[in-house]
């Protein structure tokens, strides 16, 4: 264990950019690091994860192929659950060559059958219960890995006014902006979702934009903190991500483009507030997607211009991939759906 | 820095001189908790908050034929710390006379004990010519009384491991400044620092300290006493849970009443002590009124300390 603690930690951090006078971003080479290893030693150090002991998980996202790596840097068998409609050829391939075991289940709606990856994640737990679960929907060690980030934050930025970040299973934005707000009460917190996400009020429905945003309500969301909600469609934060590619030099994946444009947009409105935003993943991931011309060219709503503004709801409902939408929060519960 | 040998100095007239070293008090702890090391290990730690108005003083005369023995004969840890630096420094079976006197009072969380033993490793260092640094000190006061502080190390602000006598961070450079008025309870009864229950603190605590630590990192490097109160009065709220201190919800009150920057306390001590603007002059009205307050809610020896000022320290009592 202390033998990767060097690498991995270093591999988790991410770099502290400013985007602006009033505007620093942490960008990640690959944010879901922090909390996979903050689970992982904890559940070592508890003795709920022993020596060889096998590692489970439900994800089809940047958090798998974390555990895939820590996993196979501290030899843990591992599973990862997922669904036909949200699993990519090289992705799979790339956890299969970390030594994870893949389990791909049939999803004809193409909702991503989180009931019968659930189903079958229970199974296996009775047929291997030695087996550790992650859970980083409701594990408290997913927001608790962020004082990390949250650390580099002051350090970098000392008084901070707002933070901005996408919401997924609220992990990185409700653990940081907790942290935060115990060291400034007033500091304001901006979600990031997209349309057709639970998350903060819509039903669930297809989503172009992957890795924030929920069809379930993770318990690691916490709506009292947050102030304001924008819902940026995956054009939108496609376009954002260019622009961050083509005015920083920041390749960065689209969840990042959806962060920055909406930090970029409050560090507009509130030129003397410092403003933070967290950027989850890099771009290579999205090289045959997101920045490939005639892949977005393949899809017929795309459109090469963009929003610069977001249009405010009075009702909580979604819109296009085109739209960008913002509502007044006001750090009030969850949502009744 | 004299070179330090063995046998000679036995010899060498320097050593039958008297010799002096002094040690500043602190009032209390900005921050206390737990932090990891750049391995990754847990160790309990503190940031200091010096006062440089209150010494310790320690005598120490070398002679053959005598015991080393201190005066009064209560300071033990004293005579032991200066035992160890002699060890430390190749004199193995010295005699000495050691007089430690102190203006710092006992048992309220100023670091009087520290205070002293670190005056006796100075003086008796100076006895043979030479000048520690404050990691070594700190690293032999630690081993003369089990837990010590960083006042070793001055006006320099660190994160201490107070258990190992280790630096688990150089924050490299001073406290900002500012003005803070001290007082305790006035039935405030002494403290006894060792017998002390450690407390445990959770996963969430442990995480929180850790953004604590970048506060403090950050107020340093900005000379910024608001975020150093906001860290102060943030670890002082989290020990409440731990060692409560009688008392405490009345002085955040009162935080918030005078507009102070935060609070902090001696976690083992009876201590606390109000961070106020630095922009304030050091007559300002408010602070006479405070001190009245204070004394009516039934605290004493409530007095403004000016720290890390240009002038350095000033004590005013009123
Ligand atoms: C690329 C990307 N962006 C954003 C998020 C959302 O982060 P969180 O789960 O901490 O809310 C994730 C989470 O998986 C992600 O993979």
């Amino acid at each position: 264990m202390a033998s990767d603690i060097d690498y991995f930690r270093a591999l988790e951090t991410p770099r502290l950019s400013a985007l602006g006078s009033n505007l620093v971003a942490a960008a990640f080479p690959m944010m879901k690091l922090m909390p996979a290893r903050f689970i992982l030693d904890r559940a070592e150090k508890a003795g709920e994860l022993s020596s060889g002991g096998r590692i489970i998980e439900t994800t089809s996202g940047t958090f798998g192929l974390a555990l895939a790596m820590l996993a196979a840097a501290r030899s843990y068998p591992l599973t990862l659950v997922t669904a036909k409609s949200l699993i990519d050829p090289p992705y799979q391939k790339r956890l299969e060559m970390l030594g994870a075991e893949v389990v791909v289940l049939d999803d004809d709606q193409g909702d991503g059958n989180q009931a019968g990856r659930i189903a079958y994640l229970h199974d296996r737990l009775e047929a291997e219960p030695s087996t550790f679960w992650t859970r980083q929907y409701d594990n408290p060690g997913n927001p608790h890995s962020y004082a990390r980030l949250a650390e580099m934050l002051v350090r970098r930025v000392g008084r901070i006014d707002w933070l901005v970040g996408c919401a997924g299973t609220g992990g990185s934005l409700c653990g940081t902006g907790a942290f935060l707000r115990h060291l400034f009460p007033d500091m304001k917190i901006a979600a990031v979702d997209t349309h057709n996400s639970v998350l903060f009020g819509h039903k669930a429905g297809r989503r172009m934009l992957r890795g924030l945003g929920n069809s379930v309500m993770p318990g690691n969301v916490k709506h009292n903190l947050i102030d304001e909600v924008h819902w940026v469609g995956a054009y939108v934060a496609y376009r954002s991500a260019h622009r961050l590619l083509r005015e920083q030099g920041m390749f960065m994946g689209p969840t990042s483009g959806a962060a920055a444009i909406v930090a970029e947009w409050i560090a507009r409105r509130d030129p003397d507030a410092s403003v933070v935003a967290i950027m989850p993943d890099e771009g290579f991931r999205y090289s045959a997607t997101v920045y490939d011309q005639n892949w977005l060219n393949s899809h017929p709503g795309w459109t090469s211009t963009s929003a610069y503004e977001p249009a405010n709801l009075t009702t909580i409902e979604p819109r296009t991939e085109r739209d960008w939408t913002r509502f007044e929060w006001g750090r009030s519960q969850k949502p009744s759906l | 820095m004299a070179s330090v040998g063995n046998e000679h100095h036995h010899s060498n007239s320097a050593i039958r001189q008297l010799s002096i070293g002094t040690a500043i008090a602190h009032h209390g702890e900005l921050v206390q908790g737990v932090f990891e090391d750049d391995r990754g290990r847990l160790h309990r730690g503190l940031v200091t908050l010096p006062l440089t108005g209150l010494r310790s003083t320690a005598r120490f005369q070398l002679q053959r034929h005598v015991p080393l023995t201190v005066v009064p004969n209560e300071k033990s840890k004293a005579l032991r710390a200066a035992g160890l630096t002699l060890a430390l420094l190749g004199h193995d079976r010295p005699g000495a006379t050691l007089h430690v006197e102190s203006d710092i009072p006992v048992g309220h969380g100023y670091g009087s004990s520290t205070a002293d033993v670190i005056a006796a490793i100075r003086a008796a260092a100076a006895a043979v010519g030479t000048v520690l640094p404050p990691a070594t000190i700190s690293r032999l006061a630690v081993a003369a009384e089990v837990a010590s502080d960083a006042t070793a190390f001055e006006a320099e602000a660190v994160l201490f491991a107070h258990r190992e006598g280790e630096v688990l961070e150089h924050f490299g450079s001073s406290l900002p400044p500012f003005h803070l008025i001290g007082f305790r309870p006035e039935d405030a009864e002494v403290v006894d620092t060792l017998n002390f229950v450690s407390a445990r603190y959770n996963a969430e605590e442990i995480q929180l300290f850790r953004v604590l630590r970048g506060l403090v990192a950050s107020a340093v490097a900005r000379q910024d006493p608001g975020l150093l109160g906001r860290a102060a009065t943030i670890s002082a709220t989290l020990n409440q849970r731990h060692l409560a201190k009688p008392h405490f919800d009345f002085v955040m009150g009162y935080m918030d009443r005078i507009g102070a920057l935060g609070l902090q306390v001696a976690h083992s001590g009876t201590l606390f002590g109000l961070l106020m603007d630095p922009v304030l002059p050091s007559n300002a009205p408010v602070f006479g009124t405070a001190k009245a307050e204070l004394l009516a809610a039934g605290f004493s020896h409530v007095e403004v300390f000016q720290i890390s000022g240009a002038g350095g320290f000033h004590g005013i009592r009123y």
